[in-house]
């Protein structure tokens, strides 16, 4: 649905604009109000260990003494000039420290997804290209069995063979290439199985098409259609998935950081939490709405780019 | 693992379905009776007993760190995963229904606003906000499922808006709506049911869903009441003991995935089932 008055692309802008504000709000508008449902806000934004002064400091600074709506009103000003107020463990601005722990994360979810791209493409084109091959049912099994394995549960599997009992690689840390390893295969068992299975699906409902039949009229071997022509759209769905996987990822990187003490928004958030740092928590919330929008907004863009006949369609729900 | 079989028969295929129920029916009756079982209170410290490996000392899986016999820690974890996946995902099933038979029949502001959220329920870090909800209302079993259902329910409604909206164009539908059903009656009547198949699937993969999502959470020590012997909890003391407990990481980690498994199982059987008709 298009408002005609608009450009298509301008009014596709606006809508995108108007989605990002949409959840942006409806979760800042949660954090607010359950905070004030959960007891005393000054209580919790001022941690357990607040002395009466400091209470007092904190209703005065956040105008927990005004009326609910002005509070709101107040709250939505602040976050809208990107004050999220300071860091209860150190008086840093929140926001500062979060953005300065992106950049590891970001780098544990690149690595993270190059290692799943190179694992599940190859092994979901062989899959789809072999549907009756023994080892391909074993290795559906397989990928069955490793559905079943909770992301963390992986993570300390790994860290148990590989840095314990085989000694190869270091258990935690972020120091050196070494200690990259883990974290990402780890993150990396969050998503490979799912697009293993999507690519294999994507690549046998390829062979049934007209292309692949054209192709073999005009007399390629199979294995040549298989890796030349249907392999590349194969890709696409697995630009689709990883795009819409973006959340989950996030879950990823939250617990396994944690695990191997990677300093990145996943072990900020998790650390937060348990001294109750709730201005940083408020503005990890936010940033990963943001970034995981914006990541399912570039893979659509890159969808769109690849195949030409989303492009004409309005976006998919 | 029967799958190197070839052309395996459809009566093997069905199976996953029986194999599920029959590993949940174990389960079940394990959390159901997991006291009785259970050699010993599983709060019970006994610290000249500590790390035993499984079978020594009368401690059939061992003891952990703080001599806990572990097999009683397990079933008491069991209970606890199982209660909490099965009241989140009802939860999110009972909501996701209903507001999504409503954004499939209505053009209110409650619908259009059920819509939009469940179209970008996909692009939204779920587990992110869940984390900051249970921080900021407090660990226990109420806020743990509340938190889970309420943000999980776009799962279901989901389907329910994308299939409901294609039977309420069926003839019968129609005729029902036009003979003056009451709109609650013609839901529960005609609509519901034929819901039913694609949401019995879900909910089985649903619920291995809340299963991870719960002892994630414990693992990080989030929503779990302080102490509890969830199975999360146990995973997560076991990274201090990798190297003199192993068993404390292997024992609760193939519990976990045989669960998962179980449910995956049931929801892919449900499945075949569906599609063979």
């Amino acid at each position: 649905m298009r408002t005609s008055w608009l450009p298509p692309r301008l009014a596709q802008l606006t809508r995108r604009a108007r989605e990002l504000g949409l959840l942006l709000l409806g979760s800042i508008t949660v954090l607010f109000f359950l905070l004030r449902l959960a007891g005393d806000p000054a209580a919790v934004i001022a941690g357990p260990d607040a002395t009466p002064e400091q209470l007092e400091l904190v209703r005065a600074e956040y105008g927990l003494d005004q009326p609910l709506p002005v509070q709101y009103a107040r709250y939505l000003g602040q976050l809208a000039q990107l004050d999220f107020g300071t860091s209860l463990a150190d008086d840093a601005p929140a926001i500062d420290k979060v953005l300065a722990a992106w950049p590891a994360s970001l780098m544990l979810a690149g690595m993270a997804l190059l290692t799943t791209v190179l694992v599940s493409l190859p092994l979901g084109i062989w899959l789809g290209g072999h549907p009756r091959a023994r080892l391909a049912r074993l290795v559906r099994g397989g990928i069955f069995v490793l559905q079943g394995f909770p992301g963390f549960v992986t993570a300390l599997l790994l860290v148990q063979l590989f840095a314990i009992q085989l000694e190869l690689v270091p258990a935690l840390g972020f120091g050196t290439p070494a200690t990259w390893i883990l974290p990402s295969i780890a993150v990396a068992s969050f998503l490979a199985p799912k697009l293993v299975r999507l690519v294999e699906a994507n690549v046998s409902a390829s062979l049934e098409g007209a292309y692949v039949r054209t192709a073999q009229a005009s007399g390629l071997s199979d294995r040549a259609i298989l890796w030349g022509q249907v392999a590349p759209n194969a890709l696409l769905g697995a630009v689709a998935l990883i795009g819409a996987q973006a959340a989950f990822l996030v879950t990823g990187l939250v617990i396994v950081e944690t695990i191997f003490a990677w300093p990145g928004i996943g072990l900020l958030l998790v650390q937060s939490t348990t001294n109750l740092d709730f201005p940083v928590i408020q503005a990890i919330t936010i940033t990963v709405v943001v970034a995981v929008y914006l990541v399912n907004l570039l893979s659509d863009a890159v969808q769109r780019l690849l195949d030409p006949r989303i492009a004409g369609q309005g976006s998919p729900a | 693992m029967t799958a190197a079989v070839s052309p395996r028969p459809a009566a093997l295929r069905a199976d996953r379905l029986t194999v599920g129920l029959a590993a949940l029916g174990v389960f079940v009756l394990l959390a159901l009776f997991g006291p009785m079982i259970a050699p010993r209170d599983p709060q019970l410290v006994d610290l000249d007993a500590r790390l035993l490996a499984p079978l020594a000392g009368g401690h059939p899986l061992g003891t952990d760190q703080l001599g806990r016999d572990l097999l009683s820690r397990l079933l008491e974890g069991l209970r606890w995963s199982l209660a909490v996946s099965a009241s989140a995902t009802a939860l999110a099933v009972t909501v996701g229904t209903t507001l999504g038979l409503i954004g499939a029949r209505s053009t209110g502001l409650v619908a259009s606003a059920v819509r939009q959220i469940t179209s970008l329920a996909q692009s939204f870090p779920v587990f992110v906000l869940a984390v900051s909800i249970i921080a900021i209302t407090g660990n226990g079993f109420t806020s743990v499922v509340l938190t889970l259902g309420l943000v999980t329910w776009p799962v279901f409604s989901r389907v329910v808006l994308a299939e409901a909206s294609s039977i309420l164009q069926r003839e019968y539908v129609l005729a029902a709506s036009m003979m003056q059903m009451s709109e609650v009656r013609l839901m529960l009547r005609h609509v519901l049911p034929g819901l039913v198949p694609s949401l019995a699937v879900l909910f089985a993969f649903h619920f291995a869903d809340m299963l991870i999502a719960e002892s994630a959470l414990s693992f990080l020590g989030i929503g779990a009441p302080l102490g509890a012997s969830t199975w999360g909890a146990i995973l997560n003391d076991s990274r201090a003991y990798l190297l003199t407990g192993p068993w404390l990481l292997l024992v609760p980690a193939m519990l976990v995935v045989a669960l998962v498994i179980t449910f995956n199982l049931i929801g892919d059987g449900i499945r075949q089932r569906v599609a063979a008709g």
